[in-house]
C-alpha cells in the first residue's frame, strides 16, 4: 500500500510542480509584473528536493529530454529570427559580437585565476558565461510583443555568442579530455566533429523538412505542428548520439529560414506546446540547484556576473553609434543580454558523460544560475522597456 | 485657429508623399521600428524629408517641389536609395502596399507625440487600424480659387487614381475581394469623404470651415480626411485616394498623371464642375476599390455607363499633348501598360498570393519590388 502511494507521489511530483509554477508565473505577473520564467525559475528552486521539497533530481528520466525539447523549440525560434546578411549590411554588429563575447571569456576567465579557480574550470566558465541564454530572450521578447533594434540585436547576439560559447566549451572539454585521458582521437572528436556533426545535421532538417512540407502542401498553420515533430526528433537524435541538439536546433532554425518556408507569427513559441514546456523546462532548471552550492559559490558568482555586464555592456555602447544606433539603445543591448542559466545546465547535462570533475562546485555555477534564472528576465524585460519597445 | 490664407504657389507644380510600411525581415510582420530608422537617418543629409506617421511601423517620405516627372522619379530613386540602404543596416525591409496583408491592428505601437496620442484616444481601435499606407500628391495652384475648381473638376477622374494605385487587396490575413481595401478604412472616420461643393475661397473659408470650427468638431484643415483637400500653407491641393504603389516608378507617373490632367482641366474646355457630380461619385469611387480597372462608373454628366479600362486608356490618349508638354511622357507610357496589359498592383500581389502559397509571400514580393523597381 505504502508502495503504491509513493509510486503514485512521484507519478505526481511533476505534474504537480508544473501546476504550482505556473500559478506562481501568472501571480508573479499580474502583482510584481515579474517576467513569467522567472516565477517558474523560483517555484521550481524551492520544490527541488535538495531544498527539502517534493521534486526528486530528474537526471535519468525523461524529463531531462523534455527540458531539451522545449529549449530546442526556443533555439528553432531564435535561428529563424536570425538574418544573417545582416552582418554584410552592418559589419559592425558582427565586431560588436566578437568584442562582447571575446572581452566577456577573457575578463571572466582573468577574474576566476584571481579567485584560485584552477585552470580548467576557469576555461570552462569563461566559456559559459560569454553565452546569453536565448531561452529567456525568445520568452521575455515574445512576452512583451517588442520590436526595434535593442531586440533585434538582442535576437541576433544571443545566437551568435551561443555559437561561440558552445564551441569553445566543446574546445576546453576536447582539451581536458586530452590532457586527462590522453586520448588525442577522443579530443579531437569531442570538439571538432561534435560541432560540425551537430550544425550538420541542422542543416540536413533545415533543407529537408521545408522540402517535405511543400510537397505535401503544408505550409501555413500546420508548419508548426510539423515543425514541432521535427525539432523532437532532432533533439532526441542528437542527444543519442551525444551531439549538440543546441546547436543543431539553432542551425535547423536558422536553415529553414533561409529555405523561405514561412513560419508566421501565430505560432510564436510553438503555441500551448510551447508554453507548457517552457514551465517545465524552467522548474527543472532551477530544481538542478543546491541551496548549499549556492551559498558557497556566491561571492565567485557575483563577481563574475558583475564583470560579465560590465564586459557585455561596455562592447555593445562602445560599437552603438557605429552600428547606427544611440549610445543608449547600445546599453541597454548590453543589459538585456544578461541572462544564462538554461544554456548553462543543459550543457552541463550533456556533458555528464564527460568527467568535468568537481567543477561545478569551484566555479560557482549554482550561485549564477540561481540568481540569473530571477534576474536575468528581469534585467531582459527593464532593458526593453525602457528602450521603448515593448508593445503599448 | 481660422484658416490660414492661401499662399499661392506656381501652378502644375507637384510633390509626392509616400507611407511605407517597415516589415520585419524574419516574418514579414510589421515592425514598430520607425523611431530607430529616424534615427540612423537623421545622422545625414535626406534628399527630400522623411517623417513619422501614427504608427510606429509606418514612415513617411517627402519629395521636394517638381516641375518634371524625371526629376521627381530622380529624387525618389536617391530617397529609395537612402532608405534601403539604412533599413539594411538595421535589419528592416521597407515596402509599398496600401495594405499589409496579415498584420493584426491591435499589435501597433503608437508614435509616441501629442498629435498622434490624441488622436489615438479620440479614435480609439481605428487609430491602429488606420495601420494603411497611401500616396498623396501636392499640384501648386496659383489661387485659392484655382484650387478649388481643379479640387472639383478632378472628381470624375478619383476612380482613375484608385485604379491605378490599389496595392490593398489583403487585410488581416484575407483577400477582401477589393483592390484597394485600404479606402475602406480610410473611410471610417466621420471627416472623409468629398469635400463640401464650393468653388470660392471666401465663401469656403467664412461659410464652411468657420462654421465647422465654430462647432468644435476641427481645428484645423489637417481634421479632414477628405479625398482631395486644399493644403493652404503649401499653395496646393491634395489628393489622398491613392495606395502607396509598390514601386516609386508607378508613384512618380501617377504624380505626372495628375499634373497633365490638372493642365488639361485648366484650360476650362469641359463643362465646369457641378454638385450634381457627385451623385455618383461615391459609387463610382466603390467601383475602381472593389473592381479595379474592371470596374464600371456612370459618367457624372452623361450618366452613360463606361468601363473603367476604357476611360482611362480614353483619358490617356486626350493627355498626351499635355504631358508632352510638361515632359512626362513616359509616365504615361507606364500607367498604360499597366492599365492596357498588366493590371495594377493588386492584381499582382494576388497573383504573388497564388504562387508562392501564402501571405508573406506577398510582402516578399513587395519588398524586392520596392527595392529593385520595375523588373521590366
Amino acid at each position: 500500500m505504502s508502495e503504491s502511494l509513493s509510486m503514485m507521489a512521484a507519478t505526481m511530483a511533476w505534474p504537480l510542480a508544473i501546476a504550482v509554477a505556473w500559478l506562481a508565473g501568472e501571480f508573479g505577473y499580474r502583482w510584481l509584473s515579474l517576467p513569467r520564467i522567472s516565477s517558474y525559475g523560483i517555484a521550481g528552486f524551492f520544490m527541488a528536493a535538495s531544498q527539502g521539497g517534493f521534486l526528486a533530481v530528474p537526471s535519468g528520466s525523461t524529463i531531462p529530454l523534455l527540458a531539451d525539447f522545449a529549449f530546442s523549440l526556443m533555439l528553432f525560434e531564435l535561428g529563424f529570427r536570425i538574418n544573417l546578411r545582416w552582418l554584410r549590411a552592418d559589419p559592425w554588429l558582427g565586431v560588436t559580437s566578437v568584442a562582447e563575447a571575446g572581452t566577456t571569456f577573457a575578463a571572466v576567465f582573468v577574474l576566476a585565476q584571481w579567485f584560485g579557480v584552477p585552470m580548467i574550470p576557469s576555461l570552462l566558465l569563461a566559456a559559459l558565461a560569454m553565452s546569453t541564454s536565448p531561452a529567456a530572450v525568445v520568452r521575455v521578447v515574445n512576452e512583451l510583443k517588442s520590436s526595434g533594434q535593442v531586440t533585434e540585436r538582442l535576437l541576433h547576439l544571443s545566437a551568435f555568442n551561443c555559437v561561440l560559447a558552445v564551441v569553445v566549451f566543446k574546445m576546453v572539454t576536447g582539451y581536458w579530455i586530452l590532457s586527462s585521458a590522453g586520448s588525442l582521437f577522443h579530443a579531437a572528436w569531442n570538439s571538432l566533429m561534435v560541432v560540425a556533426v551537430s550544425a550538420g545535421i541542422g542543416v540536413l532538417f533545415g533543407v529537408a523538412v521545408p522540402m517535405l512540407l511543400r510537397v505535401c502542401g503544408a505550409v501555413g498553420g500546420n508548419a508548426t505542428v510539423a515543425f514541432a515533430i521535427a525539432v523532437l526528433l532532432l533533439t532526441a537524435l542528437t542527444l543519442g548520439f551525444s551531439f549538440s541538439p543546441l546547436l543543431a536546433a539553432l542551425v535547423f532554425g536558422l536553415v529553414a529560414r533561409h529555405r523561405r518556408v514561412i513560419f508566421s507569427q501565430a505560432q510564436n513559441n510553438f503555441g500551448a506546446l510551447g508554453d507548457l514546456l517552457t514551465v517545465l523546462l524552467f522548474v527543472f532548471v532551477a530544481a538542478s540547484v543546491e541551496w548549499k552550492q549556492v551559498v558557497d559559490g556566491a561571492a565567485l558568482a557575483l563577481a563574475v556576473l558583475g564583470v560579465r555586464l560590465a564586459a557585455k555592456t561596455l562592447s555593445t555602447t562602445l560599437f552603438a553609434r557605429l552600428s547606427g544606433i544611440t549610445w543608449r539603445k547600445g546599453m541597454l543591448t548590453g543589459l538585456a543580454m544578461t541572462p544564462m542559466s538554461v544554456l548553462v545546465i543543459l550543457l552541463l547535462e550533456h556533458s555528464r558523460h564527460i568527467d568535468l570533475g568537481n567543477f561545478e562546485q569551484v566555479a560557482g555555477i549554482a550561485a549564477i544560475v540561481i540568481i540569473l534564472e530571477v534576474a536575468g528576465p528581469v534585467l531582459t524585460r527593464l532593458a526593453l522597456m525602457w528602450a521603448g519597445e515593448a508593445r503599448r | 485657429m481660422p484658416l490660414e490664407p492661401f499662399k499661392a504657389s506656381r501652378s502644375l507644380t507637384m510633390g509626392v508623399e509616400l507611407e511605407l510600411q517597415l516589415v520585419n525581415p524574419a516574418d514579414f510582420d510589421l515592425t514598430a521600428s520607425a523611431p530607430d530608422l529616424l534615427h540612423l537617418l537623421s545622422l545625414r543629409k535626406f534628399p527630400g524629408d522623411v517623417k513619422p506617421e501614427m504608427t510606429e511601423s509606418m514612415i513617411e517620405v517627402l519629395t521636394d517641389v517638381h516641375t518634371r516627372h524625371d526629376e521627381l522619379l530622380a529624387q525618389l530613386r536617391d530617397i529609395r536609395a537612402v532608405m534601403v540602404s539604412a533599413g539594411d543596416r538595421l535589419n528592416i525591409s521597407i515596402c509599398g502596399g496600401g495594405t499589409h496583408p496579415f498584420q493584426h491592428w491591435v499589435e501597433q505601437h503608437i508614435f509616441s507625440g501629442p498629435r498622434f496620442e490624441q488622436l489615438s484616444q479620440l479614435y480609439g481601435y481605428l487609430a491602429k487600424q488606420f495601420t494603411v499606407f497611401g500616396q498623396h500628391v501636392h499640384i501648386g495652384c496659383a489661387s485659392a480659387d484655382e484650387a478649388l475648381y481643379l479640387l472639383h473638376a478632378l472628381n470624375r477622374y478619383v476612380p482613375h487614381f484608385i485604379a491605378l494605385s490599389a496595392s490593398s487587396p489583403f487585410l488581416q490575413g484575407v483577400d477582401t475581394l477589393f483592390d484597394s481595401s485600404r479606402l475602406n478604412s480610410v473611410f471610417a472616420f466621420p471627416l472623409s469623404g468629398r469635400a463640401p461643393f464650393l468653388l470660392d475661397w471666401s465663401e469656403f473659408e467664412h461659410g464652411y470651415f468657420a462654421k465647422m470650427e465654430n462647432t468644435g468638431v476641427v481645428k484645423s484643415m489637417k481634421d479632414f480626411y477628405w479625398d482631395i483637400r486644399p493644403k493652404p500653407e503649401f499653395g496646393t491641393i491634395e489628393l489622398r485616394v491613392c495606395d502607396t504603389p509598390l514601386t516609386i516608378e508607378r508613384a512618380a507617373a501617377l504624380a505626372a498623371y495628375l499634373q497633365a490632367l490638372c493642365r488639361m482641366l485648366l484650360e476650362r474646355r469641359m463643362p465646369p464642375p457641378a454638385e450634381d457630380d457627385y451623385l455618383v461619385y461615391n459609387y463610382n469611387r466603390f467601383q475602381a476599390c472593389r473592381f479595379g480597372f474592371e470596374g464600371v462608373i456612370v459618367h457624372p454628366q452623361t450618366n452613360e455607363n463606361l468601363s473603367l479600362r476604357e476611360d482611362l486608356l480614353t483619358t490617356l490618349r486626350q493627355l498626351e499633348p499635355h504631358a508632352e508638354a510638361l515632359h512626362g511622357l513616359p509616365a504615361l507610357a507606364e500607367l498604360h501598360r499597366a492599365v492596357a496589359y498588366e493590371g495594377n498592383h493588386a492584381g499582382l500581389l494576388r497573383r504573388q498570393f497564388a504562387d508562392e502559397g501564402g501571405v508573406e509571400g506577398m510582402v516578399d514580393a513587395a519588398v524586392r519590388l520596392f527595392r529593385d523597381g520595375v523588373p521590366s
